[in-house]
């Protein structure tokens, strides 16, 4: 019976997840491939979510970047010196992130420029044209901030003028916060993502240790090698349009969804559809 | 303000105008370009203890970019680093208090101000894309109109060598300097390709009529595919064709030759650099002469038993000579270290 309730709170709480939407039944079925004596934890384990609707998304994003505009409007800078910059891949998240602000914050309109990061000339053309102004990464949640600061790094070799630098993000982990700060980008964000509130981190005590050593075990039964996810880190938000690779192997799934199935499989979780 | 005379202008003040602040290293931004490497650590470390047991005496200079709450360097980015370290490492200033930098603090640099200031990071940097340092130099010469070497090479502190490879790189078309700009290490094209690869174009689309009415920018489009398809082990082979074309300058057959095989290269996309223009350079011969020469040499040597000898003077001379050879051998040796196909360094 609590199973039940469990489920339809889950269901109600993370169903606008996009790559898979979640059921009561789907939501039950997760719970259900614990041992008996780890359901509760699981359930438990799903509390900690820091779960990001496409609402809340927006609305982080557009409150943020309101904050950081009257910043910047008020040091003198107008909309059309700000270079909003996606970093990562075509079709990654910090495309669909800059997307979303631009429309629902009408970016465009104010007249403010839009450069891919990996697009270093344009990069360098729009930062010569505009000589001094602000330069705003966007992205959806910052994990190490590793690759983040690589891509940013890289970039940072064709800057020209005078910039201020800043990140929009509705999520950042504590680790990169050390890095990006040592860069001298301030991030706007809504939730820094601490270690202590990640239930099956080494720092965190939400769990007991026997208790943590027991859901570890059932992670590493699904990834052996990423079973906390990336380095470890056992981050808890999930995003409405996939959920991070630092997230704990139990929440994702296996690979294809066999044998264990995830509440919050990514995107490149899920079995492909054969062509032909 | 001094003045020269009561009918003339005040004459502009020299002295930096700036507002002194100490600042801790939290309130401070590196600069952009992430200077982690730059400079020496054996110095580094002899400015940290200095800094260390007498704290920052000269001021750095930093300024506050628009919106930004930390204030940028200008000058003075290795004693920003000394404290960050020693920060790091649990050292205070004087009396337990704060380790902080004094700071004049001054307008945020023009465009150009900025630039220069860039240009002096990036000569500290090595293996540092020649690419955005090219793409810089463009910007300075058109604000500043200027294109004269040695004026540009007073100006970034960049060698007058540089210079001409970076005014080089911005002969090509901006579709070709953004391949020097991909991220993506694997797929990027080094700056390096464009430079050795100049010469060879402009022969070629100067003297092969296939390759000039293909046009500069296609015959360049098929050196970057064979240089992807490995079918141009390393940018230096671009060399190789430059020789051969010097040493059939006198055999007009084998010039003729060179040339069609050139057309070739450029045309089949199957035809490899070395495997194309080995024949044209006497590379083996070369070698295998001296194969012979250093055979003949120890040979002869051996034969004369020459351990030692009563004459002090000609023993003397002796051992003058054999040091010239063993200088010049160990020089040769250490040139000869590697294979053909090095990695392509990137500038």
């Amino acid at each position: 019976m609590w199973r039940m309730i469990y489920s339809f709170r889950a269901a109600m709480r993370f169903g606008g997840y996009k790559p898979k939407p979640l059921t009561p039944l789907s939501a039950s079925r997760w719970i259900k491939q614990f041992p008996k004596q780890d359901r509760k934890l699981a359930v438990h384990l799903l509390d900690n979510i820091y779960y990001f609707s496409e609402k809340r998304t927006q609305k982080i994003l557009v409150d943020q970047n309101a904050a950081l505009m009257k910043r910047l409007v008020n040091s003198g800078l107008t909309p059309k010196k700000f270079i909003y910059v996606s970093v990562h891949d075509a079709g990654s998240s910090s495309p669909v992130m800059l997307n979303l602000l631009r429309d629902a914050a009408g970016l465009e309109r104010l007249g403010c420029k839009f450069v891919d990061c990996r697009d270093s000339m344009r990069l360098n053309k729009t930062m010569n044209e505009v000589g001094v102004g602000a330069l705003i990464y966007v992205d959806d949640f910052i994990g190490t901030g590793n690759q983040f600061c690589a891509e940013r790094d890289f970039a940072a070799k064709s800057f020209i003028g005078t910039f201020s630098e800043f990140l929009v993000a509705p999520s950042i982990c504590e680790e990169a916060y050390y890095q990006i700060g040592e860069r001298g980008i301030e991030a706007f964000t809504g939730h820094v993502h601490y270690k202590a509130e990640r239930p099956l981190h080494e720092n965190s005590t939400i769990f007991a240790e026997e208790e943590k050593e027991r859901l570890e075990l059932v992670c590493k039964g699904v990834n052996n090698k990423f079973g906390l996810g990336y380095q470890k880190m056992a981050t808890m938000v999930v995003l409405y349009r996939n959920a991070p690779n630092t997230v704990p192997a139990v929440l994702r799934g296996s690979l294809n969804q066999t044998p264990f199935f995830g509440i919050f499989p990514r995107t490149t979780d899920l079995p492909v559809r054969k062509i032909g | 303000m001094p003045t020269l005379k009561p009918s003339q202008p005040p004459v502009p003040t020299i002295i930096p105008v700036g507002e002194l602040r100490h600042l801790t290293p939290d309130e401070i931004k590196p600069s952009s370009n992430n200077p982690r490497h730059l400079f020496d650590p054996d110095q580094l470390l002899e400015l940290k203890k200095n800094i260390g047991e007498h704290g920052v005496l000269v001021p750095i200079t930093v300024y506050r970019a628009k919106g930004q709450t930390k204030f940028s360097i200008l000058d003075g980015e290795r004693r920003y680093r000394c404290v960050v370290e020693l920060k790091r490492e649990g050292r205070g200033g004087k009396g337990g208090a704060a380790l902080t930098l004094p700071a004049n603090v001054v307008e945020p640099p023009t465009k150009i101000a900025g630039l220069l200031y860039m240009f002096s990071i990036h000569n500290f940097r090595e293996a540092w894309e020649l690419m955005p340092t090219a793409l810089s130099l463009k910007v300075v010469m058109e604000e500043l109109e200027e294109h004269d070497n040695r004026a540009l090479s007073k100006l970034t502190g960049l060698s007058d060598a540089q210079i001409e490879r970076c005014k080089k790189l911005l002969t090509f078309p901006e579709e070709f300097q953004e391949m020097s700009l991909d991220p993506n290490p694997t797929t990027r094209i080094p700056s390096n390709f464009w430079i050795e690869a100049l010469p060879v174009l402009d022969l070629a689309t100067e003297q092969i009529p296939t390759i000039s009415k293909l046009g500069r920018n296609r015959a360049t489009h098929k050196l970057v595919d064979k240089y992807r398809d490995r079918k141009i082990k390393s940018v230096i082979h671009f060399r190789r064709i430059m020789e051969a074309y010097e040493l059939t300058e006198e055999e007009p057959a084998t010039r003729a030759k060179l040339m069609r095989t050139l057309e070739e290269f450029f045309l089949n996309p199957k035809t490899e650099t070395r495997a194309s223009f080995d024949e044209f350079v006497i590379d083996k011969k070369k070698v295998q002469n001296a194969l012979g020469a250093c055979e003949g040499f120890l040979a002869q040597l051996q034969r004369f038993k020459l351990t030692y000898t009563t004459d002090d003077e000609e023993r003397a001379n002796l051992r003058r000579a054999l040091r010239e050879v063993r200088a010049y051998c160990k020089s040769l040796e250490q040139a000869l270290i590697g294979s053909d196909d090095p990695e392509v360094p990137h500038d």
